[in-house]
């Protein structure tokens, strides 16, 4: 456990200080910041804007992180031959992939806690009730989304053992974009009675493979209080056994190519 | 002597698409006995940092055996017993010289802060241990380097290029280091360019071309073959033609002779001849064969340098 701990810190130790992370998270907290002054600009309720416009924020900015923070991971750490010295010692692959996930799933822990934080702070004061029931309802947002991020840092992470940076990322960012909104899509043609059984097939096989990120976006019911989770608990439960389910069998898919990879 | 390195017709394959299959280490027998400096030697591409790698694990052997320290490669007990330092490393530029060796020193299971400072004394670095990486010049980020491949007080290191591109007094630095650890009865394995450092510092040498071994064995044996060179004066030349001594060319000078003889031949015989006959001897030159000669020789004759 001791080396997947010191390289997940290493991991985290590199990623706190790398500048196009940085300027992305200050951005990220800079359009939270100003974010109240964005409700004038909508028809709709100040509130419903904000709060839509804040997650949506907080989703966008770790999305763009996660992706960046993991298609580089090993393919620079071969080219920058620090893997050779550590796979010297007594450490095995499996514990090297695992230790940079882990460390990519603290950086973003750090990075995302950093802009609910802001988040929070600015809701509550622009808020007239200040009632921190509601922020607690808002928190919910991130929640789901740090474990959609964790689920799309394991596909930049697994992808990263065998493809290209660039490709991975084109890659890892066309399953998030399929995974989140075709899912639903694929879900309907599934369901349709009237599908021709191809299509229906197709959309099985698809639904089954690709990971379903749309689960995650629970924006609107805590945007929106007229849209409701039956079972709130039961449901977020629920999609983060799925979610943790789907990054173990990427990891372990992964390992398994990276234990035969030649680096 | 226990063997630290032994590999058995080790090789390394790849496909490539229009020359077939490329051959990188071709069925390799090495043998690297313990407490020895050992140079590997080799042109650009003949398989130096292919057959490091597969002897670390790091790489799989296509066909072929290896033993590290007598296991097989890829062993993780092997793993505690041995250390590498890549030819110019990269280490993580954030961390100061003392965190690189506690993350490395983590690896390991290490946490002694007492340890981590003494190894950096070792290597000169103490008064530098708070400056990070990124502030260290290339000498002393090679030096850190050492200091981390002795944390787990290995028996056998794997340097490759270790004075690559370092100044003369960092390279006579990390010589004098490497000739410690052999005071220390570890054993060093030496990938290098630098052919007058390794004469001066292994005790035997391998040198590959093509992914094959084209010569191993003790310097000196393989350094034999030199020559000496004796010039005289007011002495005749007939009395070395009397000598009978094989393969050796005289060169009349505007005074006096040049004898150029082996060095298999002992010169105070022909030096006490020329006296007896009352002539005189104005200079004896050993013309010692170098580690330089034997290389090119070597890889002229197994090859073309690739």
């Amino acid at each position: 456990m001791r080396p997947i701990l010191a390289i997940a810190s290493t991991t985290v130790g590199e990623a706190i200080r790398r500048r196009v992370l940085l300027v992305i998270l200050l951005i990220g907290v800079l359009f939270i910041v100003v974010a109240p002054g964005l409700g004038i600009l909508s028809a709709r309720s100040e509130t419903t804007v904000l709060r839509g416009f804040m997650l949506g924020v907080i989703q966008g900015v770790s999305c763009i992180i996660a992706v960046i923070l993991t298609v580089y991971m090993i393919p620079n750490e071969i080219e920058r031959r620090t893997i050779y010295t550590i796979l010297s010692k007594p450490v095995q692959r499996w514990q090297f992939l695992v230790g940079k996930y882990l460390g990519a799933v603290l950086s973003l822990l750090l990075m995302m806690a950093m802009m609910s934080a802001v988040m929070a702070f600015v809701f509550f004061l622009q808020q007239q009730s200040k009632n921190v029931g509601e922020v607690a309802d808002l928190m919910k947002g991130p929640m789901m989304y740090f474990v959609q991020m964790c689920l799309l840092a394991a596909v930049g992470i697994f992808f990263s053992t065998f493809l290209a940076p660039l490709v991975n990322f084109f890659l890892t960012v066309g399953v998030f974009l399929m995974g989140t909104f075709f899912n639903p899509l694929f879900q309907t043609l599934q369901e349709n009675q009237n599908t021709v059984p191809f299509v229906k097939y197709f959309a099985q096989g698809v639904n089954t493979f690709l990971p379903n990120f749309a689960n995650y976006n629970v924006q609107n019911p805590i945007i929106n209080p007229t849209s409701v989770i039956q079972n709130e608990g039961r449901y977020y439960l629920g999609i983060t056994v799925y979610g943790l389910v789907y990054i173990c069998i990427l990891l372990i898919i992964g390992i398994l190519i990276f234990d035969r990879k030649e680096v | 002597m226990a063997a630290a390195i032994e590999t058995k017709q080790l090789t390394k394959s790849y496909k490539a698409r229009q020359a077939g299959t490329i051959n990188v280490v071709d069925h390799l027998d090495l043998h690297v006995e313990e407490g020895e400096i050992f140079g590997f030697l080799g042109p650009n591409g003949a398989g130096k940092t292919t057959t490091i790698k597969m002897l670390l694990g790091i790489i799989y052997p296509t066909s072929g055996e290896g033993f590290v320290l007598g296991k097989e490669i890829g062993d993780m007990d092997v793993h505690r017993l041995i250390s590498y330092l890549p030819e110019r490393p990269y280490y993580y530029e954030h961390m100061t010289g003392l965190e690189l060796l506690k993350f490395y020193g983590s690896l390991f299971g290490l946490t002694d802060k007492d340890k981590f400072i003494k190894l950096l004394e070792k290597v000169n670095l103490h008064r530098d241990m708070t400056k990070t990486i990124s502030q260290y010049s290339k000498g002393m980020q090679q030096r850190v380097g050492l200091a981390q491949s002795l944390l787990n007080d290995p028996k056998l290191l794997f340097l490759d290029e270790p004075t690559g591109g370092l100044d003369p007094i960092a390279h006579r630095e990390i010589r004098d280091l490497i000739l410690s650890f052999r005071d220390e009865g570890r054993t060093v394995f030496i990938s290098s360019h630098e052919l007058s450092e390794v004469e001066l510092i292994c005790d035997r040498v391998a040198i590959i071309n093509k992914g094959v071994i084209a010569a191993q064995g003790k310097l000196t044996e393989l350094l034999k073959g030199g020559r000496i060179e004796i010039t005289a004066e007011g002495v005749a030349e007939s009395l070395l033609a009397d000598m009978k001594i094989t393969d050796a060319n005289v060169r009349t000078l505007p005074v006096g002779f040049m004898l150029d003889m082996p060095e298999e031949n002992d010169p105070n015989s022909v030096i006490d001849a020329i006296r007896s006959q009352k002539g005189r001897v104005i200079s004896v030159v050993p013309r010692r064969k170098r580690l330089e000669d034997l290389f090119v020789e070597t890889v002229s004759s197994s090859g073309v340098n690739s």
